[in-house]
């Protein structure tokens, strides 16, 4: 089942490539074939989540073929209620991401088509992968499409942002393999055999010195992809560079590994690692909130603004992980499904309304509610989930976070709050720019309303951002039983440690 | 005469040869001060032969002066080519390529 | 029937009978008349492969001083297919670039069979007859086209570096000599080990110069000087097999003797190859980024990747041992594709081997373009490629040896290098055609050995364990 979800796009990917295109005669088979792969990637998923079973914590629908066996590397795969709702996002965003670009991308369809295909298999192979060696392939696997999207079919400055993008990540995530092997080999040293599978790992007893180097290698690797204040530096580029699908996915689902990777792995795996750096990072992500929110507030430009949000709202994310405790959790994990309808929703909009003005700047528009209604009302509604309105997504997750962080800590709340408002204070300041007052030029007074087209790719963001905030149960209940299970670990091994005194750690290193 | 002279010996040579190989600046001097070495390492393993009374040294030592010849006769032919395209055998103007 | 003495040696004499017939049937030739001289010289090799397939676990010995144990014949795999892919490339190439044929397949062969000398050799003597022979063929394939200023220069300077560098080597090997009164690998381990010498100076003067001898051979810095400059120079068929066989045979050669003969001692070289091994890495990556010459930052390229390799030498454990087999091979295949790409873009005036002649390429020359992006994504380590296996191999050695300042310092270089093979992958598909230079005919042999070598590459990343098993049991017999 889950093989199947990597499979279907990997090989209807590559199923792509034999469709002949040679200068583009056939750009609209592909673009239907493409579509419909990933449509049938969805279909997939979601007849996944209906035979899933919430009331475990225990992966689902696991699968495990020896891989590497010298090394006890396995393929080796299952879901969990947190992995389960990222993966179901990750095939909901593909197919919209290609209905953006439906008309946006005019060469090279079939590269563009495999590319995206071939980034959704990766991303569902990150999420569903319990083996920390596959984990890291698809972690690693994912930037190569990635690039080549922002490199080829991105803006001007396209080739920078695709390159910044690809460097940062992998310098990240490669002291993260180094941690990952050194993992694998302590393991080696306490049972005699080599292990890289996540519930083998979890048994280990680590000593807090180790932990605490190989914890801050896998928070480095995950605050980059985030990203965390101050590693977010690749992330305006490569938002505002990216084509409109690029960002789509980007923002919806890319940003999330980073903060499913600190759940699934960083805290669980080192937990008094993570105890002891909790209030750093949740400092960051404070910084990050409100940061981000200033900035995004002094941008001229529609698709930087929404960047800067990403930023200030991923921030909220890592501070409910850092609380630790089950409502910060499990609004982390509501907000990174949040999130990714959201500001794959704002993305998808810039990008259609860059795509009939060929300009991002607020400055060039204004009075588009006259102009076009329907795509203001789609937009509005985006924006106020956005920003956290209650009945809408935004809301439910912001605020199981700050209830959680309150909990925890207060003073961190007090900061984050400010976040929110400034965050109601851009987005509307913008949307106000952007579509109320006068139309004040000329050009904006002929745009055409909503496509069906892009009907098609907006009605269903919409929908899910407001069914999301009416009923955040059906979202809440699948994770609830594996957060549960991280908070209940955290917590445990926590006490242990309080308890008694841990082993001595094992020397590391015998460089000269 | 024990064969600590002969090491001495050999060292001095190898080392007046790598001297020349650092400083000369005409190839062909070059390339002598580099047979000046493999001669050297050849006295050496005369040296030790002797010591330990087995032959295999001196065997090395003729495959050794083989090699070298070999390796001369190549090195020739390159310096050769080198001469037609550049009428210098200066190895400071080997600079075709920089790094 | 031949003496069973004689077997270890018979893949060494399929080679050689094929070099000889290459010459002899060059110099019978008529003026003007064509020979497959390429398919003589693959039919030798094919039979030097299958001789060598015979021998696997056969732990022949020919004479005490050729032994073809399983360690042995993995290496000498990896050159006999170097040679194979090197001459399915090479038709063309020869043709373009005015390369006479006989001369130039009957020094490959030779080469080869030095290679092989090396990498399954048991005693010191012959791995300098096996490192000469195939030293001084691939001086001469350097500089094979006579009139090219670069050839003849790189081929000059390799000469000369290299030369300087046997004259080390043998020093070295005089004073291992002195010291044990053998020149037998084994036999000087089992003396090493027996006297249990605690660093007499003797030991150390000797183990010094084989170093330095080897680290010109591998391109370790700061004995790398000559690599980008042969590099460049050769024709790309030959820096591609040079680059891949050169390698694995000096690689076998060090490795057999530091880790079987001077294992003893490994707590005095070890530092030092550890020092060798960051500086490699560091030089190798941080000066390729400076280059505009694809085959220049490919030597950088194959310089740091070099200081891969000792990662695995430093870590000396079972894992190291199998980690620098299976990325010697992970790194031929990978090596043999890139150049093959960039040789098979060159036409007769122009080498097209700058980083601006790949403008656009991936819209004029679609299938050389993917081919030569699976392999920069290899060598810069990305799954779900042959490299990545290689790397994560090599640095899983590290850090179970202990290692992590290496293996961190090697992840890092590895992001760096992987900036500059970028560049040449941004230039193919994220530029537009500068539309000067005619797309070169490539040969529907030469693609179909492209497209091979690319999906060597991918499946060895994603199914790496046949060729793991493989390093795995060829490293169970000897040490």
């Amino acid at each position: 089942m889950l093989t199947l979800l990597i499979a279907v796009p990997a090989l209807g990917a590559l199923a792509l490539l034999l469709v002949p295109n040679r200068g583009g005669e056939r750009d609209a088979v592909v673009r239907w074939l493409a579509l419909g792969i990933s449509l049938v990637v969805f279909a997939l998923a979601l007849l996944l989540w209906a035979r899933f079973d919430p009331a475990t914590a225990a992966y689902q629908f696991v699968e495990r073929v020896p891989w590497i066996p010298r090394f006890g590397i396995s393929y080796a795969v299952g879901v969990d209620g947190i992995s389960l709702l990222l993966v179901v996002l990750t095939a909901f965003l593909t197919p919209i991401a290609l209905l953006s670009s439906w008309e946006s991308v005019e060469r090279s369809v079939s590269a563009f088509s495999l590319f995206v295909l071939l980034l959704e298999a990766a991303m569902i192979g990150v999420f569903v992968a319990t083996d920390l060696f596959l984990f890291y392939v698809f972690w690693d696997a994912m930037l190569i499409p990635m690039y080549f999207l922002i490199g080829i079919w991105g803006y001007d400055q396209r080739v920078y942002a695709a390159v910044k993008f690809m460097l940062y990540t992998m310098a990240g995530s490669v002291l993260m393999l180094v941690a990952i092997l050194g993992l694998a080999y302590l393991h080696s040293v306490t049972t005699g055999s080599y292990s890289f599978d996540l519930e083998q790992m979890l048994t280990l007893s680590l000593a807090p010195r180790t932990q605490f180097w190989f914890f801050l290698a896998f928070t480095v690797a995950f605050a980059i992809k985030v990203p965390l204040f101050p590693f977010h530096t690749w992330l305006p580029d490569a938002h505002v560079q990216a084509p409109t699908a690029g960002s789509v996915i980007l923002a919806g689902v890319l940003l999330k590994m980073g903060t499913y990777g600190l759940v699934r792995f960083a805290f669980p795996l080192f937990p008094v690692a993570a105890a002891y750096f909790a209030p750093s990072l949740a400092l960051l992500a404070v910084i990050g909130i409100v940061y981000g929110a200033l900035v995004a507030m002094v941008q001229p430009d529609m698709k930087k603004l929404v960047a800067y949000s990403s930023v200030s709202h991923l921030g909220f994310v890592v501070l409910g992980i850092c609380a630790m405790n089950i409502q910060g959790m499990q609004g982390a994990v509501y907000q990174m499904l949040a999130h990714g309808v959201t500001t794959g929703g704002l993305f998808l909009v810039v990008g259609m309304l860059s795509d009939r003005r060929h300009t991002r700047l607020i400055a060039d528009y204004g009075g588009l509610k006259a102009v076009a209604p329907r795509l203001t009302a789609a937009f509005l509604i985006i924006t106020l989930a956005s920003i956290g309105l209650p009945g809408l997504n935004g809301f439910v997750g912001e605020f199981l976070i700050l209830f959680g962080a309150f909990r925890w800590a207060p003073g961190f709340v007090v900061v984050a709050g400010l976040g929110v408002i400034l965050s109601a204070v851009y987005m509307l300041w913008m949307v106000q720019r952007v579509y109320y007052g006068p139309v004040a030029h000329e050009e904006n007074a002929t745009l055409p309303d909503l496509r069906p087209r892009e009907w098609a790719a907006l009605a269903p963001l919409v929908a899910l951002a407001i069914v999301m905030g009416v009923l955040p149960n059906i979202f809440l209940s699948p994770s609830e039983p594996a957060v549960r299970a991280v908070v209940e670990r955290l917590d445990a091994v926590r006490m242990e440690r309080a308890a008694v005194r841990g082993p001595e750690p094992i020397a590391l290193s015998r460089e000269p | 005469m024990t064969s600590t002279h002969y090491l001495v010996l050999s060292a001095a040579l190898f080392m007046i040869g790598v001297f020349g190989v650092v400083t000369r600046r005409n190839i062909v001097i070059i390339f002598m001060s580099i047979e000046l070495m493999l001669n050297a390492v050849n006295i050496n393993l005369i040296a030790f032969s002797l010591q330990w009374g087995n032959s295999l040294g001196q065997v090395f030592t003729i495959f050794v002066i083989a090699v070298a010849a070999a390796e001369a006769a190549v090195g020739l032919g390159i310096i050769l080519a080198l001469y037609r395209n550049k009428e210098t055998i200066n190895i400071d103007e080997m600079n075709v390529m920089k790094w | 029937m031949i003496s069973p003495s004689f077997n270890a040696i018979v893949p060494m004499l399929c080679a050689t009978a094929g070099a000889l017939v290459v010459m002899l049937a060059e110099s019978w030739r008529a003026r003007g008349e064509r020979m497959p001289l390429g398919v003589l010289g693959g039919i030798a090799l094919s039979a030097a492969g299958i001789a060598l397939a015979l021998l696997w676990d056969q732990q022949a010995s020919s004479f005490g001083v050729i032994v073809a144990d399983n360690f042995g014949i993995f290496v000498s795999l990896v050159v006999v297919v170097a040679g194979l892919v090197s001459i399915a490339f090479s038709s063309q190439v020869l043709d373009r670039d005015g390369i006479p044929r006989g001369e130039y397949y009957a020094l490959l062969l030779f080469a080869i069979v030095g290679m092989m000398m090396m990498a399954t050799a048991n005693d010191l003597l012959v791995v300098f007859i096996g490192l000469e022979v195939m030293s001084v063929a691939v001086y001469v394939l350097t500089g094979i086209r006579r009139d090219d200023p670069r050839g003849v220069e790189g081929a000059f300077k390799y000469f000369l570096l290299g030369a300087f560098a046997s004259a080390f080597l043998l020093y070295g090997v005089a004073f291992t000599f002195g010291l044990t009164g053998t020149t037998r690998l084994d036999g000087i381990g089992q003396f090493l080990a027996a006297r249990s010498m605690s660093s007499s100076p003797m030991v150390l003067l000797a183990m010094g110069l084989l170093l330095v001898g080897f680290a010109f051979k591998i391109s370790a810095v700061p004995f790398h000087m000559w690599t980008p400059d042969a590099y460049e120079g050769a024709p790309a068929v030959v820096t591609g097999f040079m680059s891949t066989g050169v390698k694995a045979a000096a690689f076998a050669a060090f490795t057999r003797v530091f880790l079987s003969a001077f294992e003893p001692f490994s707590a005095d070289w070890a530092p030092l190859v550890w020092y060798l091994a960051i500086a490699t890495m560091v030089l190798g990556t941080v000066v390729g980024v400076a280059q505009h010459n694809l085959k220049r930052m490919l030597a950088y390229s194959s310089i740091a990747h070099g200081g891969y390799l000792l990662v695995g030498l430093v870590a000396a454990n079972q894992v190291g041992k199998e980690a620098i087999l299976f990325y010697l091979a992970a790194y031929a295949v990978t090596n043999l594709a890139a150049f093959g790409a960039i040789a098979l873009l060159g036409t007769a005036d122009r080498a097209n081997d700058t980083l601006q002649d790949y403008r656009g390429l991936w819209q004029s020359r679609p299938m050389v373009a993917g081919v030569l992006t699976v392999a920069l994504l290899s060598l810069g380590g990305l799954p779900p490629t042959a490299g990545f296996i290689g790397k994560w191999y090599i640095f899983s050695a590290a850090v179970s040896a202990g290692y992590y300042g290496l293996a961190i310092a090697g992840v890092l270089t590895s992001v760096i290098s992987v900036f500059f093979y970028l560049r040449v992958v941004v230039m193919m598909y994220m530029t537009e055609p500068a539309g000067t230079i005619a797309p070169p005919v490539v040969s529907r042999a030469a693609l179909a050995t492209l497209a091979v070598t690319a999906a060597i590459i991918l499946y060895l990343g994603v199914l790496p364990t046949a060729l793991l098993d493989l390093a795995a049991a060829s490293i169970d017999t000897i040490f």
